[in-house]
């Protein structure tokens, strides 16, 4: 090794370079979520506790159905992306190279259009005279001004097709590291494809199916653009009633204190969900 | 010798998998079917064919100057997220950053925590300091959330670049400055230009931030479908969503042939 002249600056210009990036995350992000946490602790009165906030939240009827219906509807979701996802994923990853593509492609479009973009159709599909009642009249299942508009079916429908992206990708990077060696021996050794399935696939996808389904559960509580638009105002959720209380009411504090309950569940999800990610990478 | 899939597992698996594709794209599908029709109303499906609401956008204001907005913000956004992310990424992936990994965990952090959560903090932010919502405000926010793709598409291109040739010009007796621009850069070009394709279909797709940040007289395209969506969904809405969904097809072209789409997600 030369002696090296540069070493002090070897040590300096990473720092240098590192610095626009890190003030951007720190102020413009942790510092904006960190005020949140502020503001929720400061009471709509004088002389109030500072829980007082959160006490209105929980005393009150409404917001509790309204939690209640976000985390109701957030498990549905998340069990059918995981049913839907999974084969999806394992097809994917064992496709040939043209199919495995096309089907990414067909993953990837639908996540990367405006979420706005994607909910007006389900708003055309699922209302009234739509596809959907068209085909419940012609089984003979429902009237011509059936509709899943407006209902919690609605909604679920449509944060499936919204989020189950999300899941696909999260499974397929699990799936693809299994080695099919292990499925080709299990076979050879006189396992059938459903008993390979269950016994070796599907143990060993658990990782992603289960950072998948966290991610996607994370999501889903706090959605508001679909379920907003497709629930309409008699089936509010937590995220649409957060955006209401910030941007018509205009009561912060009572905002703050909702997000702080959701950055709380958000979190709870989101640190195993990390930690399973980093798991998968190096392990 | 077995068969490595039984027919029941190929067709029940092919029926399947039509169906979830059917399932993904039918929103779109609907959205595009809907954009030619002929009617007044939304009605499906669509009756007769004709391009009338697409001259109806063309000659509204209201759609132009929101589109003009999207299309300004969105390129400001990428911008500012392309030197920020590629700078970031050369420092963690290249330069011997101490705590490298602590800080590719700090950079990817936005993607996961939900926009809803961040956009009332910028709103707190911006309106407890500063004179309240702005199109500037819109994009510090698309800008943090658009980085994180930045420093994951110049890291992974990095990653796979060879470190020797910057040593090679460094014995050549090329500065600091001169191998950052002449060799790192050029080896991280595919991931700049994926991570730029991504940061600006992103911004411009973008409602979340831009609804929380909403000011007065200042409206993108993903926030005036939203509050036509609200007030009265039309074939007009259907044929400005048409044209984005073409835009986010050209974006996902222009990754794939750049970077590769399963390097990206995967």
């Amino acid at each position: 090794m030369r002696a090296n002249p540069g070493n002090a600056a070897d040590r300096i210009e990473p720092v240098v370079l590192v610095t626009p990036g890190l003030a951007l995350i720190i102020g413009a992000f942790f510092f904006p979520v960190g005020q949140i946490l502020i503001l929720s602790l400061v009471p709509p009165e004088e002389g109030l506790s500072i829980w007082a906030n959160f006490a209105r939240f929980f005393e009150d009827d409404y917001y509790l159905r309204v939690a209640w219906r976000t985390l109701k509807l957030s498990v549905i979701i998340t069990v059918a992306t995981a049913l839907i996802g999974f084969p999806l994923a394992y097809v994917t990853a064992r496709s040939p190279r043209w199919l495995a593509f096309l089907l990414l492609l067909l993953t990837v479009l639908p996540l990367m259009t405006s979420v706005v973009v994607r909910t007006f159709g389900w708003m055309i599909v699922l209302g009234r005279g739509g596809p959907v009642t068209q085909l419940l009249m012609a089984l003979g299942l429902g009237a011509r001004d059936a509709a899943l508009l407006h209902t919690e079916t609605g909604i679920v429908v449509a944060m499936v097709q919204v989020l189950l992206p999300f899941m696909t990708i999260t499974t397929l990077g699990v799936i693809a590291s299994i080695n099919p060696f292990l499925e080709e021996s299990a076979r050879t050794m006189g396992a059938g494809f459903y008993r390979t399935m269950r016994h070796v696939v599907l143990p060993l996808s658990i990782p992603g199916l289960v950072s998948g389904s966290l991610l996607v559960f994370a999501l889903s509580i706090s959605s508001f653009v679909t379920p907003n638009l497709v629930g309409g105002v008699r089936l509010p959720v937590l995220a649409g009633a957060i955006y209401q209380q910030a941007t018509s009411v205009l009561d912060w504090n009572f905002a703050a204190a909702q997000s702080v309950l959701l950055l709380g569940a958000v979190l709870a999800l989101l640190v195993p969900y990390l930690a399973l990610m980093r798991r998968a990478q190096h392990g | 010798m077995v068969r490595r899939f039984p027919p029941s597992a190929l067709f029940g698996g092919g029926a399947v998998l039509l169906v979830i594709l059917t399932f993904m794209l039918l929103p779109l599908a609907v959205v595009i079917m809907s954009s030619f029709t002929a009617s007044q109303f939304l009605v499906f499906p669509p009756q007769g064919f004709s391009l009338r609401w697409y001259g109806e956008v063309v000659a509204s204001t209201a759609y132009l100057e929101a589109a003009w907005v999207s299309l300004v913000l969105a390129t400001a956004v990428t911008i500012a997220s392309v030197a920020i992310g590629t700078t970031a990424a050369i420092a963690i992936q290249r330069r011997k950053l101490p705590f490298a990994a602590a800080f590719s965990g700090l950079f990817l952090s936005p993607l996961v925590l939900p926009t809803l959560i961040f956009g009332i903090g910028l709103l707190i932010v911006f309106s407890v300091y500063g004179d309240g919502p702005s199109l500037a405000a819109i994009w510090v926010g698309h800008v943090v959330i658009t980085v994180p793709y930045v420093v994951r598409t110049v890291m992974a291109v990095l990653a796979d670049a060879d470190p020797f040739v910057e040593e090679a010009a460094r014995t050549m007796g090329a500065g600091r400055l001169a191998r950052l621009w002449f060799v790192v850069l050029p080896q991280a070009r595919s991931g700049i230009i994926a991570g730029g394709f991504f940061a600006f279909n992103v911004s411009f797709d973008e409602a979340v931030i831009a609804l929380f940040l909403r000011a007065p007289g200042v409206e993108t395209l993903p926030m005036r479908i939203y509050g036509q969506l609200e007030f009265s969904p039309s074939p007009e809405v259907a044929a400005v969503s048409t044209l984005m969904i073409v835009m986010t097809v050209i974006v996902i072209v222009l990754i794939e042939r750049f970077l590769g789409l399963a390097r990206v997600s995967g």
